[in-house]
């Protein structure tokens, strides 16, 4: 683990958001609210605790793979040049993921499958005695809506998974609109509890909360989820009020009036 | 090959797994809550350290399974044929097919082999794992098949669909009997009519298969324990020397074994008559025993004889199959 650098991580999650918007400019559209509301989470994470030698990374939103990409090549997990292919047919950086992208361990399409698949990597650990080894998951709110995640959970806290920590990106956001609008999931934190996990509810855009929890989450005796709230809009003053956080639509003035924002904020 | 009422065995898989994972450290078994009922409970209490139990949550036991597979460990995923496939199918396709990792998924009790309805009567199984790319998908109808079939599963690289019968599980071949996953085995040779058959229809396409000749319709019996890949070339073959087809499957008729023969006979152009013994597209209801459900869907060796007797252009009443006495701890088919 390093020694977190607030400034320093928090440049890196608008040097997310700007590669992320890069990768999705080309195309009008995609999935750039996910990677919004996640820059400091996979800040904090690639900057301070993610060391891919010794760890599994599983995104369980295969959407949320541009935020894992965008981070990649802080750890030499992809080159930088290479997100300009992202969303284009025959890439391997598909926007949505699959089994073909690159730097993580982990990630697909049908939602909620994540976790159980975090939980295979930190029994395989424990069975080969890779006691050093963490297996890190990203999840989605509006996957807390599949079943799946809720077995996995069960399974994991009965069998002290400790080297496993889901990082939630609760931003409220799903297809249809709010998730808050159409499942209520409070309390997250009291329901992971109950499940017996260790829980921290922290503001997902203050890296040092972020940092803070996640470090709690690796000590504690048993699994650990990290749930951050975040915004789709988050870092983007230029976005409009009614930008749809799932899929937003950009047009080249916006482009251009986002990436001047994020430019400004990074020089 | 024995003849009927067959020897019966209890737990020839659970042994077969154990004696495997004896000689391979990389096989895990996991239970989704029936495990004395899919025989493992002769790994969980011989090799503890590799007996995961998943409780009864067949959607995480697959994921896992396959994020277990990814690090270099063979997973055997153990519930009834209905919990394996149906409600973790996604789970299957996603988690395990897609990436092509060697997960065994063992499904126990075929068809309406069980006394549950419904809910317990896995009659579409084969055809939802056959329409998964990179799935392989076995049915087997011994005990001797079973425990040279494993090892030999064990060597393949992608996952598999193993499809069982639950509880006294007869001895139909002889020791030594081969498994190989390529090629169907023309068990008896006959001209006239060929029965295409798997699993615990096996046994009824056998005792069908001496009745009709005894009759004089010569009739051969192709047992197909692998239903994918199909070894077409055999079926082909095979279909171009008799009058007609008989398959015999303890699954529905819609997208299985017969559904695959057909399959092969349309695509070679084969104009050779065909009759599937099925379930006819319809839900069972449950039973206290197998037997009357067998009698009440069609899936009797009489009514094997009777279809290849109507379709080898015999005219007058079929041959009776004779009832086979059977004693305790025998088995004959219905």
């Amino acid at each position: 683990m390093s020694e977190l650098d607030p400034t320093a991580i928090a440049r890196l999650a608008d040097t997310i958001r700007l590669r992320a918007l890069r990768m999705v400019a080309p195309h009008g559209f995609g999935y750039l609210g996910q990677a919004l509301s996640s820059a400091e989470i996979f800040a904090t994470l690639y900057g301070c605790h993610y060391r891919p030698e010794r760890d599994d990374i599983v995104i369980s939103p295969g959407h949320y793979i541009i935020s894992a990409f965008a981070a990649a090549p802080e750890l030499e997990l992809l080159d930088e040049r290479e997100l300009s292919s992202y969303g284009f047919d025959d890439s391997q950086l598909e926007a949505i993921g699959t089994e073909r992208s690159p730097s993580v361990d982990l990630t697909g399409g049908s939602l909620g499958m994540g976790l159980s698949g975090a939980v295979g990597f930190a029994l395989a650990n424990r069975l080969l005695g890779r006691h050093q080894a963490r297996v890190f998951a990203l999840l989605s709110d509006g996957e807390l809506e599949e079943g799946q995640v809720w077995e996995a959970a069960m399974f994991a806290a009965h069998n002290r998974l400790s080297s496993l920590t889901v990082l939630l990106d609760a931003n409220d956001s799903q297809v249809d609109g709010p998730v808050s609008s159409i499942t209520t999931l409070e309390p997250i934190a009291a329901k992971w509890e109950a499940f017996g996990w260790f829980a921290r509810d922290v503001d997902g855009h203050d890296v040092s909360a972020i940092d803070g929890a996640l470090s709690q989450a690796l000590e504690a005796p048993q699994p650990g989820v990290v749930i951050c709230r975040t915004s789709t809009r988050q870092g983007l003053s230029v976005l409009p009020a009614e930008a749809d956080g799932h899929f937003i639509t950009l047009s080249p003035e916006l482009t251009a009036a986002a990436a001047a924002e994020l430019e400004a904020r990074l020089a | 090959m024995h003849s009927a009422p067959y020897a019966t065995v209890l737990k020839p898989y659970g042994r077969a797994l154990l004696a495997l994972a004896r000689e391979r450290e990389e096989i895990l078994c996991l239970s989704g809550d029936l495990t004395r009922q899919t025989e493992i409970d002769l790994f969980a209490s011989e090799l503890p350290q590799r007996f995961i139990h998943a409780g009864m949550a067949e959607a995480n036991m697959l994921s896992m399974a396959g994020a277990l597979a990814r690090r270099g460990f063979q997973p055997f995923v153990h519930t009834f044929g209905v919990f394996a496939t149906r409600r973790p199918l996604d789970q299957i396709v996603n988690s395990v097919a897609y990436p092509n990792l060697p997960v065994r998924i063992v499904g126990f009790m075929p068809g309406v082999s069980s006394p549950g309805g419904p809910s317990h009567q896995a009659i579409e199984d084969v055809a939802l794992m056959r329409a998964i790319p990179n799935m392989t998908v076995v049915d087997l109808a011994d005990a001797t098949q079973i425990s040279t079939a494993l090892p030999v599963i064990a060597e393949l690289p992608g996952p598999v669909y193993l499809r069982l019968k639950r509880g006294e599980i007869p001895v139909i071949f002889e020791d030594g009997h081969e498994f190989t996953l390529n090629r169907a085995e023309l068990l008896i040779d006959g001209g006239d009519v060929a029965l295409v058959a798997n699993g615990m229809m096996l046994a009824a396409a056998l005792a069908a298969a001496a009745t009709l000749t005894a009759a004089g319709v010569s009739a051969a019996v192709l047992n197909v324990p692998v239903i994918k890949p199909l070894d077409s070339a055999t079926i082909a073959a095979l279909a171009g020397r008799v009058r007609a087809i008989v398959t015999a499957e303890n699954h529905t008729i819609v997208g299985g074994l017969g559904s695959a023969v057909a399959e092969t006979l349309a695509e070679a152009g084969i104009g050779c008559r065909l009759a599937r013994i099925g379930l006819r597209d319809t839900f069972a209801q449950g039973a206290r025993t197998a037997p009357p459900l067998f009698r009440r869907y069609g899936l009797r060796s009489q009514d094997i004889v009777d279809a290849a007797w109507s379709l080898s252009g015999r005219s007058g009443e079929s041959p009776r199959v004779p009832e086979t006495d059977v004693t305790e701890g025998e088995y004959a088919p219905v």
